[in-house]
């Protein structure tokens, strides 16, 4: 999309891509070919400045740093159209009308209501997860583990908390791990921290 | 002002030295400052002893998250709460640099008088 809209003359669009993941292997394989910063997050520290609690998540963010779309459930293909009711297609006119016309189609009322802050629980998980990919990469299993517990603990509802610690303690995001969390977060309203179905 | 990666400290405590160094603060009489800001300290005691300053402490007057683990040795302070709320509530987007694949370093402010795209993936 950013080659399409430069193609048309908006220079001025810049996609900026934030892996949430220490895997910096597994993301140089996704950025092949791709013309924008991707950005490493391994510590999670977006997931504390602008509560994000799952992936993908989009912001855009207009020319004075005013967030025009705050935390988004948008995607860039309709693979989970199904599961996410929600038209990839229809996502991508809102951003080229941004673009273009510089309006997400979202009130500042709604926007301004549309993420819900973090509890402290929320944010102490962040921390635990910090220290535990800190201790991980010291070679401190045990005191990793602990810490991946604590914040599992803290919120059981947040995947870059969750799912985001599988792949770090050898389990498989893509296995019955990952359904038993999706069927919990589902049997708990589904709670994001942004706008979904949107 | 990002969150801090872990800081490494076994006693919950770093020098005035690391405090302005790694947290980018220094205590002065006046307060805890940065640039032209200061923070008042109202219990000058209890943020800095012979051992150095107090990460618990700082972070409460920063009005930061803090988590110490003072069996390992480490400890992990968050942003400051009101950059958040200020994303959240003033829809004002806190500015973020981080390591990017080109190994360089790329910050949201990099791409500042552009409308920008943020989205956040993972592998996982």
């Amino acid at each position: 999309m950013q080659d399409e809209l430069h193609a048309a003359g908006h220079l001025e669009f810049q996609v900026l891509a934030v892996a949430i993941d220490n895997n910096v292997e597994a993301i140089r394989g996704f950025a092949e070919n791709i013309t924008f910063p991707v950005l490493i997050d391994a510590d999670h520290l977006l997931t504390e400045l602008y509560a994000i609690s799952n992936v993908p998540t989009v912001l855009l963010i207009d020319e004075d740093d005013r967030i025009a779309m705050p935390n988004w459930s948008a995607y860039g293909t309709d693979t989970f159209s199904e599961f996410t009711g929600v038209s990839a297609d229809r996502q991508h006119d809102r951003i080229r009308r941004w673009v273009r016309e510089g309006d997400a189609g979202i009130s500042s009322e709604d926007a301004r209501a549309a993420v819900g802050d973090l509890t402290p629980e929320e944010e102490a998980a962040r921390l635990h997860f910090r220290l535990a990919v800190a201790l991980q990469q010291r070679g401190d299993a045990d005191g990793a583990d602990r810490h991946f517990d604590q914040a599992a603990a803290l919120a059981p509802q947040d995947w870059t908390i969750r799912r985001a610690m599988m792949p770090l303690r050898g389990e498989d995001p893509f296995g019955q791990g990952f359904l038993d969390i999706y069927q919990d977060w589902r049997a708990n309203g589904s709670p994001y921290h942004g706008l979904m179905g949107y | 002002m990002q969150p801090q990666a872990v800081i490494v400290s076994s006693s919950g405590t770093v020098s005035e030295q690391t405090l302005s160094s790694e947290l980018g603060w220094t205590l002065k009489p006046e307060g805890l400052c940065r640039e032209e800001v200061c923070v008042l300290v109202p219990d000058r005691a209890r943020l800095v002893s012979d051992a150095g300053v107090d990460l618990e402490t700082f972070a409460e007057l920063m009005d930061r998250p803090v988590v110490v683990d003072p069996v390992a040795g480490l400890t992990a302070i968050g942003a400051p709460r009101e950059q958040r709320r200020g994303a959240l509530n003033d829809l004002h987007a806190p500015d973020f640099a981080l390591p990017d694949l080109d190994g360089g370093v790329t910050a949201l402010s990099d791409h500042r008088s552009k409308k920008r795209l943020l989205v956040a993936f993972s592998s996982w």
